[in-house]
């Protein structure tokens, strides 16, 4: 068994690796048929991911900070409007299907554009920038920050309606019966519950904030993405500089898979037979979940 | 085995009986309830005074457990009313014999003083036997939390779980769970316990201790209306069998009336169709 996991994982870094090869022929090819062979400065990339410059650590603490900020105030927002849109009182309902149908039914950067400049500039919301002790937080990230939130919310009401929908009605009713008001049923016996249904589709949308954070490049923002693009664009090196910055968003998204796993573990809690069984371990979370199918067709492919 | 054995003196662990301030701790007037067009509860009309048990019989859809339900307002009724302890349940009087449904804060009050256990069990899984307990306890009823931890395990070593404080309910029998369910419902310290059909989802060799709780229970004086097709359980301790079919008080009386000489011929068929 242990041998065809290894197989698995062995297979799997010779396609990337084959992949990759692929990739870098095909763009020298390319660049050669139109003559003058393109010299790939490596030292780019190498400096851009092993000794990276202010500019860099700075736009890489942007996005994790945006990521993390609007995606908390997304799951705030999801959850009041997945309330809302279950609530008894009809204007909640009203509200919530607004908000959710907006929000859902217009791109991003519509959003970002015409709540950014559209409010600033007609000056129906003048932006402000935003200090707490030392730090100044400028008002486009600010702006895009609340603007990724208030998207993300709309989203995350829809996760959370499901979350809530999947808790037996057995429990409202237990909590209901020993005096529990709706307040309390919510926070303590249906939402923690929720939960554990939530997480993996909440996971998706995190590694999607973290990676549409680069949108707020239209408000000049400078995060990962623009960062990287402001160096491209005056160097021309956008190969080199590129594949540094995929190597940033998927350290990221990586690192997010691992607390994603603690988090899944942590709300299992109670449904498992074992206690600690819940969610995937790291080899899972790296190499994809093994149903019983996989390891059979590893046996035959890897031997 | 004194661990797991159900001990008597199970009101103890609570302070003693839960005194109603009234004689007629229930008092449902001819109350009445639809689903859509189904009428599903027709002029029913019962008393259950203090102390006293009273299990309710009948076939499948004969409004049973909705009336139980109504009982504490997990189900609307449509006209008629119902008092526990002597005050109005999920509804106020808003003038000229007309009822409105009552404020949430309300109903919540009045279910304080309703213990409720379920069919199902419905503990909550994402907590532990001793969690399960106290949570009401401290959230609801404001109680310390050592407190409630004091009681929460006077109750469990009482209905013979002292050994699962710290066991997930999945990892419990249906019986142990149903034991804690009523250990969670017994810990808000309620004048009334309303039992769904509670030994229906179980294994037969479970029935026995979840029945033996309750009879504990009936012996130490609590009041209790228990929905049940447990013909041994009625006989040994209810005060008044209560017959329904079709959304209608059929017979009622002692068990010894019901059972052994019904008046009406739909009791007499369901009895023998059961016993």
């Amino acid at each position: 068994m242990a041998n065809s996991i290894r197989a698995f994982g062995t297979r799997r870094a010779t396609l990337a690796g084959f992949l990759l090869v692929l990739l870098f022929s095909l763009a020298a090819c390319s660049s050669q048929s139109r003559g003058g062979a393109y010299h790939f400065q490596w030292d780019i990339t190498f400096t851009s991911i092993f000794q990276p410059n202010g500019s860099i650590i700075n736009g890489l603490w942007l996005t994790i900070g945006i990521s993390i900020v609007a995606q908390l105030l997304g799951v705030g927002l999801g959850i009041i409007a997945a309330l809302g849109r279950m609530s008894r009182v009809w204007p909640f309902r009203i509200v919530a299907n607004f908000y959710i149908w907006f929000f859902r039914g217009t791109p991003l950067i519509v959003q970002l554009t015409f709540l950014f400049y559209g409010l600033l500039i007609s000056k129906v919301l003048v932006w402000p920038s935003i200090e707490i002790g030392p730090f100044v937080i400028a008002a486009e990230v600010f702006a895009g920050t609340l603007i990724l939130g208030i998207n993300e919310g709309a989203y995350m009401a829809e996760i959370v309606r499901a979350g809530i929908l999947a808790v037996d009605p057995g429990q409202t009713e237990a909590a209901k019966s020993l005096g529990m008001n709706y307040r309390q049923t919510m926070t303590r016996i249906v939402l923690p519950q929720a939960a554990r249904v939530i997480i993996p589709p909440l996971g998706n949308e995190f590694n999607n904030m973290i990676k549409n954070t680069s949108l707020l490049y239209v408000l000049a923002v400078f995060e990962l993405y623009t960062t990287f693009e402001s160096y491209s664009t005056t160097s021309f090196h956008y190969f080199e500089y590129f594949v540094a910055c995929c190597f940033w968003y998927l350290l990221l998204t990586t690192l997010w898979a691992f607390v994603q796993g603690w988090l899944e573990r942590r709300f299992a809690r109670g449904t498992l037979p074992t206690p600690d069984a819940g969610g995937p371990n790291l080899r899972e979370r790296l190499l994809g979940q093994r149903g019983p199918g996989a390891g059979g067709a590893d046996a035959i492919g890897g031997h | 085995m004194s661990t797991n054995a159900i001990s008597h003196d199970l009101l103890g662990a609570i302070g003693g009986v839960p005194r109603p301030d009234v004689d007629v701790v229930v008092d449902a007037r001819d109350v009445n309830k639809w689903f859509g067009r189904l009428h599903v509860l027709k002029d029913v009309c019962l008393q259950v005074k203090r102390q006293e048990v009273v299990v309710i019989i009948g076939p499948s859809g004969s409004g049973k457990t909705t009336f139980i339900r109504c009982v504490n307002h997990l189900e609307k009724i449509q006209s008629g009313r119902i008092f526990v302890n002597g005050h109005l349940i999920g509804y106020r009087e808003a003038g000229a014999n007309k009822v409105v449904e009552d404020k949430e804060k309300n109903i919540a009050r009045q279910r304080m003083e309703i213990g409720m256990v379920f069919q199902r069990f419905n503990l909550f899984p994402h907590m532990t036997a001793l969690e399960n307990i106290i949570e009401a306890p401290i959230q609801v009823r404001g109680m310390s939390r050592d407190e409630a931890v004091a009681t929460g395990r006077a109750l469990l070593e009482r209905v013979g779980l002292a050994a699962k404080e710290k066991v997930y309910p999945n990892q419990l029998s249906g019986g142990q769970q149903q034991r804690i369910a009523i250990a969670r419902a017994l810990a808000m310290k309620p004048a009334l316990m309303l039992f769904d059909e509670p030994t229906s989802a179980l294994d037969p060799e479970m029935i026995g201790e979840v029945l033996e709780v309750m009879k504990e229970l009936a012996r130490e004086g609590m009041t209790m209306i228990v929905v049940s097709h447990e013909m041994g359980f009625a006989r040994e301790v209810a005060n008044r069998v209560v017959m329904m079919d079709d959304g209608v008080v059929v017979e009622e009386g002692t068990p010894d009336q019901v059972f052994s000489s019904p008046t009406q011929e739909r009791t007499k068929t369901f009895l023998s169709k059961i016993l």
